[in-house]
């Protein structure tokens, strides 16, 4: 999954990037307010953590304003402020969540899986689709029961595609939500990892539409499923 | 005399007596004037009986030696008195007088009022001659019964005004009092305030002397707010400045634990360090400026500015070098025998604050200079740097607590410059900050007050 970051203190921002990769989110990060709002407008990032006093512009102005234009994205404010008012209004200014400072790593991983998971419609940690399920805090894979070894980034695919089920996701798309800045992606790098995916998987499980991108079907169609 | 510890007992104390005072004037005046008009009044009234009298003698001179009968109508009778001679001879004589006249025959016969003792009373006594003066006429009246109409007059006076002294005390309380229910009024609402409440007390209907009371009152409340606000909004400052590094140190800890990688968690270790080192400093900044604000004057000794320069300089020499960044310290004419008075330790921090910040917000090799220079009375003491500067907005904020200037890495909560500007205060020192014009970069100009006007200008250069 791929998080923005926003936090101006260099150590605890370095702290926190790479703590979150430890659990396997793909971590953009940014300094100040305006890059965040700028990050979190022109990428589809699974979630936002937001520090508060950032340079440029105060993270409740970005969420503010980021809530006016209809952006979605789950956001975690992170803060030192830790008064009754401030809470309450960064929730009510569209915070999903929030967190006061020190955090633990872990509570913070599961917090943003969390959002990630809610934000898609799923009450539950565990994801499913046919006869694969996925286990997002674990990171495990299994089908009919039976574990899946996966690499990193087919993990990160998988969980991908199951968050928007029966969605048709282009390739670009699917980049975007795997890649943070300054990684190189080969320009078949998505699909290599589509057909590794297909042979420990199934091949019925994610569909290419020709021209248009991939999908993965929650449940299998029954006339066909089988054949 | 303690004064009364009570306003209202006070004031009952001093209008009641003040009354009583008027009242005593009053009785005393009265007794004057009755007593004048009483002996105006008696007197003519005696001038008048002994006039009859002579009158009387001149017609009827061949009766002699009676003595006149007259009925004692009156019980005041036997308080008046008449005789009248003929030619040295008792012709006539109320039954209460002598034989003797009234007025003793040694002294010269002299017509008018005189007071004279007879028989142990004192008497008022008119006498008068008839006009061939062979008749000579005594007309007195006993002293004692003037007094009696007197007393009786003063009595008058003073008795209902005694009588009325506790009634008057009483309603003079009772005045007092009601006059006084402002007072209590506030102190009530003032009672009634919990500890925590600093709004400004209103009174209502108070009266205008008491509104320079409740403004000052209401301006010492104020004062309170601020200083409350200023306190409290420092104390969150500093706890958000703190949970930053703690959070910062927490997470790369937790990194370490989690990383395996060898490299990767060093660093994370490497970082956990720097986050401490940064705490502390933080605390120690924090706790330097909270001493300052807490106004508790510094210590003031005389010392050698130059000295107290090269020593910062010194030590902190090493820290720039490590950033291959060169600093120099330049003396200018007479500076090494600059005294000037106040906190050593303190303008060690303020000096050592102002290399620092140079230090931190300039790139690696960067220059630094640390001028000091005396004019007639002042000493200056001036960082320069050859980094990026600040923008005038940056300018304007510096000094705000936490404020940090924009686009740097460098760490620092900005309480360097709180400090700087408080430790400057206390010493009365000025501070101007703006652009170097040798180095290019930040330049900060501190001026302090010398103890003695430098005695021989002569230029050297250290460092």
């Amino acid at each position: 999954m791929r998080i923005l970051l926003a936090e101006d203190d260099s150590l605890l921002g370095d702290g926190l990037r790479a703590g979150l990769r430890q659990h396997g989110f793909q971590v953009d990060w940014v300094r100040d307010g305006e890059a965040a709002e700028r990050e979190l407008r022109a990428e589809p990032f699974a979630a936002a953590v937001l520090d508060l006093g950032l340079p440029r512009k105060d993270g409740l102005d970005v969420l503010t304003a980021l809530r006016r234009s209809g952006i979605a994205t789950p956001v975690l404010v992170l803060t030192a402020r830790d008064a009754l008012p401030d809470r309450v209004r960064g929730l009510d200014l569209g915070a999903d969540d929030y967190v006061i400072k020190p955090v633990d790593l872990h509570e913070l991983a599961a917090r943003l899986r969390a959002l990630v998971r809610r934000a898609h419609g799923q009450p539950v940690e565990r994801l499913s689709a046919q006869d694969i399920e996925l286990d997002a805090a674990a990171r495990t894979v299994r089908r009919g029961g039976r574990p899946v070894v996966l690499s990193t980034r087919e993990f990160d695919l998988l969980q991908t595609f199951m968050l928007h089920a029966d969605q048709v996701l282009s390739r670009e798309q699917l980049e975007q939500h795997l890649y943070s800045w300054g990684q190189e992606v080969d320009s078949n790098a998505v699909e290599v990892h589509i057909h590794n995916l297909r042979k420990k998987l199934g091949s019925a499980l994610i569909q290419t539409i020709r021209g248009v991108g991939y999908m993965l079907v929650r449940r299998a169609p029954a006339a066909e499923g089988e054949s | 005399m303690r004064p009364l510890a009570s306003l209202q007992a006070r004031l009952v104390a001093m209008v009641a007596a003040l009354v009583l005072l008027v009242w005593m004037a009053t009785a005393v005046l009265t007794w004057f004037d009755a007593r004048h008009e009483l002996d105006e009044l008696l007197d003519s009234h005696l001038a008048q009986a002994a006039a009859l009298l002579v009158v009387q003698q001149a017609r009827e001179i061949e009766d002699d030696d009676r003595s006149l009968d007259a009925p004692a109508l009156h019980r005041y009778a036997p308080k008046v008195a008449f005789q009248v001679f003929h030619e040295g001879r008792l012709v006539m004589r109320s039954a209460n007088a002598t034989g003797e006249p009234m007025i003793p025959p040694a002294e010269k016969f002299r017509s008018g009022f005189r007071t004279v003792q007879i028989a142990g009373t004192a008497w008022r006594v008119f006498a008068a001659h008839g006009a061939k003066r062979d008749v000579q006429v005594y007309v007195g009246e006993q002293v004692e019964s003037r007094a009696s109409i007197l007393w009786a007059v003063l009595r008058s006076t003073v008795w209902p005004a005694l009588a009325a002294l506790p009634l008057l005390a009483l309603a003079i309380w009772w005045a007092v009092h009601q006059g006084m229910a402002p007072l209590r009024k506030l102190g009530r609402a003032l009672a009634e305030r919990s500890p925590q409440s600093l709004h400004p007390v209103s009174l209502e209907r108070a009266p205008s002397e008491m509104q320079p009371m409740l403004d000052s009152l209401n301006g010492l409340l104020g004062r309170i707010q601020t200083l409350i606000e200023s306190e409290r909004r420092f104390t969150a400052d500093a706890a958000h400045e703190l949970r930053t590094p703690i959070a910062a140190i927490r997470a790369q800890a937790q990194v370490a634990m989690g990383e395996n990688n060898d490299g990767q968690r060093r660093h994370a270790l490497q970082s956990t360090l720097e986050g401490c080192d940064r705490a502390a400093r933080l605390v120690e900044q924090l706790l330097t400026l909270s001493r300052l604000e807490a106004g508790t004057a510094p210590a003031t000794s005389a010392f050698n500015l130059a000295d107290l320069t090269r020593q910062v300089v010194a030590d902190m020499a090493l820290a720039a070098t490590g950033r291959q960044q060169s600093v120099e310290l330049i003396a200018g004419p007479g500076a090494l025998a600059m005294q000037v008075s106040g906190d050593a330790a303190l303008l060690s921090v303020l000096i050592r604050n102002l290399i620092d910040n140079a230090s931190r917000y300039s790139p690696a090799g960067s220059r630094l200079s640390v001028t000091i220079t005396a004019s007639s009375n002042t000493a200056h003491l001036c960082v320069e740097d050859s980094g990026p500067g600040m923008t005038d907005a940056d300018l304007q904020r510096l000094g705000e607590r936490f404020f940090r200037a924009l686009g740097n890495d460098a760490p620092g909560s900005g309480l360097g410059w709180s400090i700087v500007r408080r430790i400057a205060d206390v010493h009365s020192a000025h501070i101007e900050v703006g652009r170097s014009v040798q180095l290019g970069g930040l330049r900060v100009e501190v001026s302090l007050p010398l103890l003695h006007p430098p005695a021989s200008p002569r230029g050297r250069e250290v460092g």
